[in-house]
This record gives C-alpha cells, structure tokens and sequence, in this order.
C-alpha cells in the first residue's frame, strides 16, 4: 500500500518532464518532416549516434560529465529556493584554478589530483558565495549578480591563460595553458574512450546530494528554505548562513565540472572549450527538467547529452542539420521555464503580500 | 404568501462530493436572512449558486414568482440579486464615485459624466444612510468605509436583493455595529438581505429568519424570536457544546518580561511605542486591538523575527533581546504563528515535512544530524489522534489540508515542545467550532500547567473567554490592561478604538 503510493508519487512526478520531453520530440518531428527527411529515419539515426554502440555511450556520458555537475549545483541552489545563474563563470574559474594547481603544486599525481580538485570547487564555491553574499549583506539580486558575474569569471580566465600563463610552447600562440602533466590525469574508464573517472564521481556526488537533501537536517533546512523561506526563518533555522552554504556549494560543484573536464579530457585549460559547448545552460536544463532532484538530475543530463551527441551522429549521417537538437532543446526549456516562472512569481506575490500587510 | 425568492432542492456535487444537498430557502420583501454554518458546511457553494457563479446539479430558484437560471454574476446583477464580496474588489487608486459607478457609468454626450456620478453618489448615500466621501481614493479607505463602498455599488447597481459575504470577519466592533445598523436600515427601506456569517450574537441581533446549514445540509430554519445562541450552536456543530475546563488559580511569578520595547518612531509613527508587558506562569493574557495596531509586529519582536530598536525582552532568567529565533525557541519559546500559510506550514511539504520543524534539531530525532524518521513518526501520529486531524497520510502535502486541520497540526506541533511560553496568535482564526473547541481547551490545559500564555486574537469573544488579563493595544501602546473578572466586551471596544474609557459616556464614537 505504502509501496503503491510511493510509487505513484514518482510516476506522477515524473508525468511533467515527460511530457515535455514528448512535445519536445515531436516538435523536432515537425521540423524534420518540413526540411523533407522522414521522421523516424532521422531519430532512429539519432539515437544511434547516441547510444548506437560502445563508443557512442561512452562519448555521451563524457559529454554528461560536465552537465551533471553544474545541474546538481544547481539543483542544490534551487532545492534552497535562490536563483544561482552563475554556473558558467564558476565553472570556468573551477577549471582554470584546477589546471594551475595541477601544474604548479608539486608532489606525485594523486596530490596534485586532489589539490586540483580542492582549488576547482574553491574558487568556484567563493565566486558563487561572493553573489550571495551580495545579496545577504547589500540585496543585491542574486539572478542578476551571479549572471552578471560570469562575464567577469569568464573574462578573467581569458586573461589567465592568454598572458600570465599561457602555454609559449607550441608554435601557435593559442589561449591556453600548459598541458598538464599525465600523471595528474583523470584515467579513463575504458581504454581508448572518452569517458573517464569523472563520470563515476558525478554518479557518486549525485547519490551523496540526494541523500543529504532527503535524509538529514541540512538537507531538511536546505528544502525547508527554498518552500517558503517565512516558514523557515519562524522555524529557527538560519536563512543566510543556509543560503551562504548552499550559494558555496553550488559554487563548488560548478566549479568540479571545470576540474574534472580539465583533468579528464582536455588535460589543460583552453579558452572557450567550457563555454563553447553550453555545458551550463544544459546543467540548468537538467536541474530544472528533474525539478532540482539530484538523481533525476544526472538522468536527465545524460538524456540531454544523448540528444546533443545524438544530433552530432544525425549531422554525419543524413541531410538534416544539428540546428534540429536545438530545436527541440528550446521547446524543452520553453515548457521548463514557464513552470519555473510561475513558481517564482507565486513566491514573489506571497512575498508581496506579507509587507503589503505588514 | 409570496417570497422575493426561493431555492428549492439546491444540490450542488463536485465529483463524489456533495457540496449541497437538497437545501431550500426562502425571502421576503424587506426581510434580512440569516445563514450560518461552519467552514465547508455549504453556504459560499448555495450562494455562489444563486449568484451564478455555480450551476446547480439540480434545484429551482424561483424569484419574484419567476423560474430563472443565471449564466453568471452579470444575469444575476441585471436580475437584481447584488453581492458583497469577503474580499472586497476595488481598484485602490480610482475615487469612491468611480468604484461605485463602475460598469454603468451615467454618460454625457458619450463621455463620463463625472458630475452627475457623483451626485447620484450622494444621492444613494443620503437615501441609505451610508456614509462615504465620494471624491477618496478607495485605496485610502479604512476596511469599514471600502465595505460601505461595496453596498453602495451594489445598491447603485439596483439590487433588491443583497447577499453579505462574512461582512463583519474584517471589521472592527464599532464598525460591526454600524454595518448592522445599515443592514437593519435596507431592509426597513425594503431591501431584502442574506448574511452569510458564523458568528452568532451578530445574527441575533439584526436577522428575522435564520437557516443553519450542517455538512451540506439544511439542519434548522427558525425565527429569530423563537431562537438563542445555545439553540443555533447545537444546529451548527450537531452536539451541544463543552464548556471550557476550569481554570486553576496559579499565582506564577514572571515568565515573560517585554519593556519598554519600541520599533521606528525617530522622524515617523513609532510601530511599537515602549511597550512593556508581563505574562506570569499560569496566567493567559489576550492582546485585544484592531488589527494593524502593532501586534504582529510584537510577536515578531518576541520571538525574534523582526529587529527592535529599543527595549528588552526577557523570559524567565534568559535574555531574548538580539537573540536569534532558535535561540530563543531553545530558550523554552513556542509560537503559534498568526498566518499558518505565511509563518506556519509550507505548502509545498508534507505534512510530516510541516510537523518535523524544530524538532528535527532535538536529540531524539536527529543523530548524527540524520533525521530519525521512525520515532517522529510515531509523535505525529499521536498529534493527528488526539486533535482528530483529518489527512490522508503523513505524505500527502501539507496545502492539501484543510485550513482548521492544517491549523490543529501547526498547534499540535508547537504544544507539542512542552515549552513553558507560548505565543498563541489568532489560534483558532478560520477553523470551525469543532477545532476551536480543542485548541481552546489544549491552550486552557496548558495554562493549569503553570505555563504562560500571550494570547493575540482580533475575535474579542476568544480574548473574553480564555485570557486571565487583557492588554489593549492602540497605535503601538497598551493602553490599558483589565482584569478578567472587569473586562466587557463594550469596555474593551472602546479602548480598541483609542477611546478613554472615561469620555465614552459622553461621546458617540465615530469610526475613521
């Protein structure tokens, strides 16, 4: 009985991405069907490039990678019911942080991993608590601060690696940095594929996140806070300090998916190579597609993964253009953000109406 | 005999629901109709029916010897029926004449005619005795005077008949008495009117036939005369009710001592104007005050929500003053919030989710800051018991509650720390009988516990009934505090309304 219900509450919670993610596919069928490629040719060729064999699983999950970490990032920002819209300039701070303790802390790889993991989530995890603390201290508004801020990260990162520490080896004056050294390496899973060690500890980060945020009184503050922040601060818990941790949190796993695509894939950090790709939007995407649920976060990225990885393999193979992911990506994030948007509007006007009272 | 309305066999089913069963009434020229009943009994469904805001499942309504069916609430206005809303619908920056002649404005030539608006304004407020300004902004209107806009639009709008939607919930006890004075006043003009309320005493006063309404169901329809508030009671809730457990007379030292505490005040209006206050052990005190006076902003001020300028709060040996909230509940503070969907609950949570606050720090629950489930379940259980809290289980969300079950379980839960202070705000505001009857008792019990209690309720009926001492307050002041045994409700309506109690006699009070 208990099972049942249970079970019907995650099917129902499930019925809304889904749905989305239908009306997102056939919308793509719509565009397909007018660029004059047959439907089902066109998706079966798709998921083909997706997860057509070995190889292709392997590159969507390493495509994944990045997304799950920004997406539990920000499903941690969210579950706290702030607005964090600076995952790419957080990211991007985590990777080029990541890349400098690799190189320049010396000692033998598993140190210089571990540094580089902790200069990724740090620098990260304090850009992200500077907007909060903007907010906490002077009301400045999260969204627009962390979005404004990721032109500063992204920038400064630019700077780094084009004067300071750009990479003078090569013939080509490239902004880079120095690769780093092998034994610093993320290994790779499988040999001769993509897929490396940070996938398994996206997996692993999305099991602790999820058991966190349901089973302990962190997790309990964290919920509490993003539902009705009134409810919270009536309860006793710390509105800032919980939103402080959770702003430094998000941050900081922001920050890892820099790290690990650093010290997994690219093995030095290369402007534009994080950006580029939209690994950030498509986190957020994730994050918002699951609700901000850690686990079905990691799914949904990797379904996201799989329709950009997918798409690429449709470009090879027939006629129809890659624009068609974003097609319906955009449909994805259409219906996605009109939620979102009347959750946010809800809170606002409950918001409202208490100093209207008061 | 004929009737200017009747309802005949209404029923009104939502899915399995059946809002309405079969319920009747009827009206005469120039009669005022009471219904009364508890949250959910059907009386807003029974109007919003003969507004036509509702299609009936089945049933007539005949008026004025006419079957009609209403599409919606245009039909009805053009068929004379006016209705005056719980919440009021103005626009708050358009004058008093403009809200009331909204729709059928009186025209010139094609254009607004103002002048002649705000003549036939007065017109009407002359004929009806009801008295506004017409050229106000509505914004700038007390609740009293945006009510008297109400009934003056829908009487512009030429309504013989007037349904009042709970009309007195936001007023203050001088406006109540003015507005049964009004409605009095429309019938003998040969209005006939429907009050909706559940407040007794006011029907006592001003209705001439009154139907009770149960579950849906039509459980009494009497006159007034041959009626009391007893009889009406007992229709409503379907027992007799309990009275209250006797009080112990405990003589407590303080337990809560506030002084000289203020909020704001430099260039402007002080929110609180050094107030002091002491609440012994064993001892209730009601703060009664028209709402807005200060008293939310005491309680925040208490229980550390909001910042204080000035002033101290101590409980017991602790001092309170620019502690944080948890500290303060750790202290021995509980808190039933004044605005259960505001302060008190999270919609989006559980109902365990809901109950779990503040206890998930205890000992008991937590180890090794993993939330034990299992044992907090068990108290839960013991709350939805013992206040009969109807849920479907402890996952479903807490906004799918009722208002009265979400309310005992907020209660349940802030009873439940066993603190030896508790504020207690509007405990039982929106609840039905039934709920209020347990959580007046449960707040009685833990008073003969020797624990103390301050009480802000804006129905003065609770405040009479359970406080041992009552503090008016007024424009950020207690102006006076009353012993229980001396505390009327005219005493205390008086002070309310900033009045000293010794001019009363003199003077007719006036509302703002």
């Amino acid at each position: 009985m208990n099972l049942q219900r249970k079970l019907q509450q995650l099917l129902s919670s499930l019925v809304q991405p889904l749905t989305a993610v239908l009306i997102g596919l056939l919308t793509g069928a719509v565009a397909i069907s007018l660029v004059g490629a047959s439907v089902l040719e066109t998706y079966k060729v798709m998921w083909d490039g997706a997860f057509g064999n070995f190889y292709f699983v392997t590159a969507t999950l390493a495509r994944a990678t990045p997304i799950i970490f920004i997406g539990l990032g920000l499903a941690i920002a969210f579950r706290a019911g702030v607005f964090n819209m600076g995952a790419e300039g957080q990211m991007v701070l985590g990777a080029v942080s990541a890349a400098l303790a690799a190189l320049y802390v010396p000692g033998p790889g598993i140190i210089k991993i571990l540094s580089a993991l902790a200069a990724g989530f740090l620098a990260g995890g304090l850009w992200s608590l500077l907007a909060g603390w903007m907010e906490t201290r002077f009301k400045v508004q999260l969204l627009i601060s962390t979005l404004l801020l990721n032109y500063v990260a992204v920038l400064f990162a630019g700077y780094l690696v084009s004067e300071p520490f750009q990479d003078k080896s090569g013939s080509a004056a490239l902004a880079q940095t120095p690769m780093i050294d092998q034994m610093a390496w993320l290994p790779k899973l499988f040999q001769g594929m993509s897929v490396h060690m940070g996938f398994v500890i996206a997996i692993v980060l999305a099991i602790i996140l999820f058991i966190i945020l349901r089973f302990t009184s962190l997790g309990y503050e964290v919920r509490m806070l993003g539902y009705n922040p009134f409810f919270a601060e009536y309860g006793g818990i710390n509105k800032i300090k919980v939103l402080l941790f959770s702003m430094f949190f998000s941050g900081g796993i922001a920050g890892l998916a820099g790290t690990v695509e650093v010290l997994g894939s690219q093995y030095r950090y290369v402007e534009g190579s994080l950006t580029v790709p939209g690994y950030a939007w498509t986190g957020l995407m994730a994050a918002l597609l699951a609700n901000s649920n850690p686990i079905g976060t990691a799914v949904a990225a990797i379904l996201l993964a799989a329709l950009q990885t997918g798409a690429m393999g449709m470009e090879r193979n027939t006629e129809v253009p890659l624009e068609i992911a974003s097609v319906i990506q955009g449909v994805l994030i259409l219906f996605v953000t009109a939620k979102i948007t009347i959750n946010w509007w809800k809170v606002k006007k409950k918001a409202g109406d208490i100093h209207g009272a008061a | 005999m004929t009737y200017v309305l009747e309802m005949k066999e209404m029923t009104k089913k939502y899915g399995e629901f059946l809002a309405n069963d079969r319920i009747s009434i009827h009206l005469k020229k120039g009669e005022v109709l009471a219904i009364v009943g508890e949250n959910g009994a059907g009386k807003t469904t029974l109007m919003r029916m003969l507004y036509g805001l509702e299609q009936p499942t089945s049933g007539e309504i005949i008026l004025g010897g006419k079957n009609v069916k209403f599409s919606g609430p245009l039909d009805a206005i053009e068929n004379g029926i006016g209705m005056v809303h719980q919440h009021f619908m103005l626009f708050s920056d358009f004058s008093v004449t403009e809200n009331i002649v909204i729709g059928h404005e009186p025209k010139r030539n094609g254009f607004f005619n103002r002048k002649a608006a705000a003549e036939k304004v007065k017109e009407l407020s002359e004929q009806y005795k009801i008295n506004v300004n017409p050229l106000k902004k509505a914004g700038d209107c007390s609740i009293g005077e945006q009510q008297r806009i109400e009934i003056l639009k829908v009487l512009y709008q030429g309504a013989d008949i007037i349904i009042l939607d709970e009309p007195t919930a936001v007023l203050t006890p001088i406006e109540v008495e003015e507005l049964l004075k009004t409605i009095q006043f429309l019938a003998d003009q040969g209005k006939s009117i429907i009050l909706i309320t559940h407040k007794l005493p006011e029907v006592m006063k001003v209705a001439d036939q009154i139907t009770v309404l149960r579950n849906g169901k039509v459980t009494g329809n009497v006159l007034k005369q041959n009626t009391d508030v007893e009889q009406l009671a007992t229709m409503m809730v379907g027992r007799e009710l309990q009275k209250l457990t006797d009080r112990i007379q405990v003589n407590g030292e303080p337990l809560l001592m506030v002084d000289n505490l203020s909020i704001g005040g430099k260039d402007e209006k002080p929110i609180l104007d050094q107030l002091s206050l002491t609440v012994h052990r064993g001892e209730i005190v009601g703060i009664a005050g028209v709402s807005g006076n200060g008293q939310s902003e005491l309680i925040q001020a208490i229980s550390g929500l909001r910042k204080i300028d000035r002033g101290s709060v101590r409980l017991g040996e602790t001092t309170l003053t620019g502690k944080s909230v948890a500290t303060r509940r750790n202290a021995g503070l509980a808190h039933i919030p004044e605005d259960r969907y505001l302060w008190g609950a999270a919609k989006e949570a559980t109902v365990e989710e809901t109950g779990l606050m503040g206890y998930y720090r205890k000992k008991m629950f937590n180890q090794s800051s993993f939330i034990l489930l299992s044992p907090f379940r068990k108290l839960v259980r013991g709350w939805i018991e013992r206040f009969e809290i109807k849920t479907p289980s402890l996952d479903g969300k807490s906004g799918n509650l009722s208002g009265g079950n979400l309310q005992k379980l907020i209660v349940a839960r802030e009873l439940g720390f066993e603190t030896d202070f508790l504020i207690a705000a509007e405990p039982t505001r929106g609840v039905d009988i039934g709920a209020m009857e347990y959580i007046h008792e449960a707040i009685i019990e833990k008073r003969n516990n020797g624990d103390g209690i301050l009480l802000v309720s804006s129905e003065l009926s609770e405040i009479l009934a359970l406080s041992d001492r009552i503090a008016v307050m007024y424009e950020g002041k207690i102006v006076d505090i009353l012993d229980r045994k001396e505390a009327t409700e005219e005493r205390l309506s008086v002070l309310m309304a900033g009045g000293n109690e010794n001019e009363s006699s003199k003077k007719t009070t006036t509302t703002a």
